[in-house]
């Protein structure tokens, strides 16, 4: 089809030759060179029309009208630098948000796991709704009999989430490390890069101890070295033998729905089917065809003969989800959400561009009839028109795209670092093919959704009026003001879905951050020393190590208080069965728990969690001393209600325990230990000198005088632990403040983008209306003339030109509202403190709306105001 | 669209000239106007050959392979065109006169002895 075509010109002239010829032969017949050449000419016919025929023959017709159209739009856009430089910039906007908020989706959504089959990987915890639990880990005896008993599994691994201080190996340091059974990558479908995985064998608590290492801690701790396999190195000071090396493509995606990126993984992971602690996950690979649901229905078949064998299980039901929507989680709904905002603010943008290409279309009507008379057929002035809105949403788009890679970077120092982890993609912004593709699927739905209409409307035949009226430009027909009108209408109705929405979100986060936590996060330090290795062996060695590091702390100036815990409030949470003395055998599955933290004396008053009965611990609190316990007010009012929880005994485990009694010497306030989402729990406090052994402590908080910023301390506060033993790892450094914000950033992300989106979405509306009013304004110049000849006031010319917009705008916003209340239900599971239907905020919105709107009117209609009578007559 | 002739002539059937240009190419490379002209005088001046409508053709044998062209010079030394059959085009000729001598003999027998005509 490419075939190198004859040059028009070469046709021409072997016409011409012709011409000759005939012309020769004639002349040979006795006929003058004049006659002969009449002759030749007239034999031939219609040399220009042949020409004609001959090339449009000769090539692709509508390629070439293409090429034409293309050169002409350029002609005309460059002759309007100003529309061109708004209706591109609006375009460009437009695209550039949708590609931003696509290549998220896409990441996060779209894009398919780095893993085998990973439609067919289940991620499973479980469940007991009738208690409040919905996502809990898992414990080897459930593992075993879902693994072995429910027939709908190819297999199942199991891990579990921990920490490892890695010694041996230049300074000491902590990971996140993982102990997972041998199966676990087998099942998601990778090899090692270096040496091997673990075998069954290894499995067994009592087996061999080995450990794969990252590709990332591989480089960076190992210097890549190959020999690395059979190196014994130590680990929570333990010897281990490294056994493997994963690849660098190996992700962690299948490990992040509890937060952790592992560094490393251990073998002994020792599943026992008599072992019923919940600290493990597992991943499931379903039997081809089985569908999550059926699934899930074995799996209740099976743990109701687990609730049989193991009382302490009763009631536990399996929770699957996909390994995709575990990773989506609450996302999910904030990026739908967020596509449905960037596809308004499009909406908006061609429904402003539809409107210039109207009023520009109105302005060329002259040029359009003319071009008609001269034979231009209808479709190809469409065609030309729809060419000319192509290379403006082209542009657009080129410069959308670009918007968009800056764009990206701004989501990914916006997206909390939960969404990062579970999208390593996100940061990769617009260089995706598809990414790419969804941009130039835009492009061409914008030329459509704005340049259609129009292109109809201003090349449907008006010859002969337009001829007559030229220059007067009046063409503006009941048909087309409609169309303007439901145009203006669909804006400010799309323009209040997305304030409504953004609304919503400006009141959950100042409602979120006013919320009262139970403790002021205020010049709060918090950093991790993890204690382990045969040092700390002896209770009391880390009893005596954070007894001298709260010390010097302390003693640093700029400090007001300092303690130790495990567990902080927010996110980091324990649950602890516990028995009170009243009620020392509940029924299996009706055992109290509570949030189980392990405080040191001044834990309370530097996290100012306010006493409310009682006392604090303090330095007698030590394991010769009475065993005692703190509770918060939400676990006296649930255990003891209308009773003094003062001096009532309460003990860890279940009824079974044989722990020690606890004494109630004090009550606190609650604290949102989970986050303002979850409510308060119940929750105990015991003393660290007390209780080492259970968990030892390994957070240290700090309180700043409110002078002193809590981050200026740290290198202080790291020096301090070092004195004390410089072998400890210090991880996890943060402010409370930090944590908060950590905990509310989804919330901010959505406002920010939502606020942008929205504020984007007003302008263009504004402007929408701005430029109908003024485009009408200038149409009725010469009525409005008239009008005020005959005696109109200026008020009334204004009353006349506001209203007609304040009425678009007012519908508008009705159908806005509308809408909003329908939509704003979607998202109602990120909102907080707010329902959907929020009075307050729609109130407010459309008065904002409203407000925009009526200014956007007032402006060109103070210009008809001005309009002078006599000039306006003249004008035409 | 045609230059209105006084004389009447014979209007060509849709497809035919195709077939005639390949028939006077069977002599030998020719030149556009050679064509017309040859196709003017075998028909003993019945087919008159519309030019507008002969180089779209060529043009189309062309296309098809079934004729191939070069610029060479005519008898009395002027620069042309000069339109030759290819094999291909050959073949299509023999396909296309037995289909037309099949057509235009089927014809005859519908319409009866030629003597009853005038």
């Amino acid at each position: 089809m490419f075939r190198t075509r004859r040059k028009p010109n070469e046709f021409s002239a072997e016409i011409e030759a012709h011409l000759q010829l005939e012309t020769e032969r004639l002349q040979e017949q006795g006929l003058s060179a004049e006659e002969a050449r009449a002759a030749a000419r007239r034999t031939f016919g219609n040399v220009m029309q042949a020409e004609e025929r001959f090339y449009e023959t000769g090539r692709w017709l509508w390629c070439d009208h293409l090429w034409q159209d293309v050169r002409f739009s350029l002609r005309m856009l460059a002759k309007s630098p100003g529309f061109t430089a708004v209706a591109v910039l609006t375009l460009a906007l437009g695209i550039g948000v949708n590609t931003v908020i696509f290549s998220a989706v896409y990441a996060v959504l779209l894009k398919p796991l780095p893993f085998k089959d990973s439609d067919r990987l289940v991620f499973i915890e479980k469940k007991n709704p009738p208690r409040g639990w919905v996502r809990n880990p898992i414990s080897p005896a459930e593992i075993l009999a879902w693994r072995n008993e429910s027939g709908v599994f190819e297999d199942m691994a199991a891990f579990s989430g921990s920490s490892c201080v890695l010694t041996g190996v230049g300074e000491a340091e902590e990971d996140p490390c993982e102990v997972a059974s041998s199966n676990l990558f087998p099942l998601l479908g990778v090899t090692p890069f270096r040496g091997r995985i673990f075998s069954a064998d290894e499995d067994k608590p009592e087996g061999p101890r080995v450990a794969i290492l990252s590709y990332g801690l591989w480089q960076r701790r190992f210097g890549a070295d190959d020999a690395v396999i059979g190196r014994a190195i130590e680990l929570n000071g333990a010897s281990y033998t490294i056994v493997g090396v994963m690849p660098a493509s190996f992700s962690h995606l299948y490990a992040t729905p509890y937060g952790t990126v592992p560094e490393m993984w251990v073998s002994g992971i020792g599943l026992s089917p008599e072992d019923t602690s919940n600290n493990y996950f597992a991943i499931g690979r379903l039997k081809p065809g089985i569908s999550l649901q059926q699934a899930g229905t074995q799996l209740n078949q099976v743990s109701v003969r687990i609730d049989q064998v193991h009382p302490d299980l009763k009631g536990w039901r399996a929770q699957l989800m996909s390994l995709r929507v575990m990773l989506s989680g609450d996302t999910r709904s904030a990026l739908v959400v967020l596509m449905g905002a960037v596809i308004f603010v499009l909406l908006i943008a061609c429904a402003n561009m539809a409107n210039l290409l109207l009023a520009r279309g109105a302005a060329r009507a002259s040029e359009f009839a003319v071009r008609n008379a001269l034979g231009a057929s209808q479709w190809r002035i469409v065609r030309q028109l729809l060419t000319e809105s192509l290379v403006i949403s082209l542009a657009g788009g080129v410069l959308g795209v670009l918007l968009a890679s800056w764009g990206c970077k701004g989501l990914v120092a916006l997206a909390p670092p939960f969404l990062l982890n579970s999208a390593p993609g996100l940061g990769g912004g617009t260089a995706d093919l598809r990414v790419l593709a969804f941009a130039l699927i835009t492009v061409l739905a914008t030329t459509i959704l704005s340049g259609l209409a129009p292109a109809l409307q201003s090349a449907r035949p008006h010859l002969t009026e337009t001829l007559k009226e030229a220059g007067r430009g009046s063409l503006q027909g009941p048909r087309s003001r409609r169309f303007r009108g439901a145009l203006v209408i669909s804006e400010i109705a799309l323009a209040m879905v997305l304030l409504v929405g953004a609304g919503l979100m400006v009141r959950t986060l100042t409602l979120i951050s006013r919320v009262n936590l139970g403790f002021t996060s205020a010049h709060v330090l918090t950093l991790r020393v993890p204690l382990s290795g045969p040092r700390y062996k002896e209770p009391q060695a880390s009893v005596e190590f954070w007894r001298r590091v709260v010390a010097s702390v302390e003693a640093l100036p700029g400090v007001e208080s300092a303690s130790v815990s495990r567990g902080l409030p927010i996110g980091d949470w324990a649950g602890q069965f516990f028995t009170t003395a009243d009620q020392p055998n509940p029924p299996a599955g009706h055992v109290p728990d509570a949030n189980y933290v392990v405080a040191g004396p001044d834990y309370f008053r530097t996290m100012q969690i306010p006493l409310r009965r009682g006392r604090a611990f303090d330095e007698h609190d030590t394991a010769s001393a009475d065993r005692v316990v703190i509770v918060n007010e939400q676990l006296a009012r649930m255990y003891w209600p209308g009773q003094d929880p003062l001096r009532k005994q309460l003990r860890m485990g279940t009824a079974a325990s044989t722990s020690p009694w606890l004494s109630v010497v004090g009550v606190v306030g609650n604290v949102l230990s989970q986050g303002p989402d979850y409510g308060f729990h119940a929750e105990v406090y015991v003393p660290y000198q007390q209780f080492p052994w259970v968990v030892s402590p390994d957070d240290l908080v700090v309180r700043t005088a409110s002078t002193v910023g809590p981050a200026s301390i740290t290198h202080a506060v790291v020096q301090e632990v070092h004195r004390v033993d410089k072998d400890r790892p210090v991880a996890d450094i943060r402010t409370m403040e930090q944590v908060l914000r950590e905990l509310i950033a989804q919330q901010r992300m959505m406002m920010a983008l939502l606020g942008a989106f929205a504020g984007l979405a007003l302008v263009l509306s504004a402007l929408g209306i701005y430029s109908v009013l003024s485009y009408t304004v200038a149409q009725r110049t010469r009525e409005i003339g008239v009008r005020v000849a005959l005696g109109a006031q200026r008020a009334d010319v204004l009353r006349l030109m506001v209203g007609g917009g304040v009425r678009l705008a007012v519908f508008g916003m009705a159908v806005g509202i509308a809408a909003a209340l329908a939509l704003t239900q979607l998202m109602a599971d990120l909102l907080y403190g707010v329902r959907a239907t929020d009075p307050v905020t729609f109130g407010a919105v459309t008065i904002v709306l409203g407000a925009t709107s009526w200014l956007a009117c007032y402006l060109p209609a103070r210009r008809a105001m001005k309009v002078d009578p006599i000039v306006a007559l003249r004008y035409e | 669209m045609s230059t209105q002739e006084a004389r009447e002539r014979l209007e060509l059937l849709q497809g035919t000239l195709d077939l005639l240009i390949l028939r006077t190419l069977i002599f030998g490379p020719q030149h556009g106007q050679g064509i017309a002209r040859a196709i003017h005088l075998a028909s003993e001046e019945e087919l008159l050959v519309e030019h507008g409508a002969l180089y779209p053709a060529l043009q189309r044998l062309e296309e098809r392979r079934w004729i191939s062209a070069r610029w060479g010079t005519s008898a009395n030394n002027r620069k042309a065109r000069f339109y030759s059959l290819t094999p291909a085009g050959r073949k299509q000729l023999v396909k296309e006169s037995t289909k037309w001598r099949r057509l235009t003999t089927a014809i005859g027998r519908i319409l009866g002895p030629e003597a009853e005509e005038s």
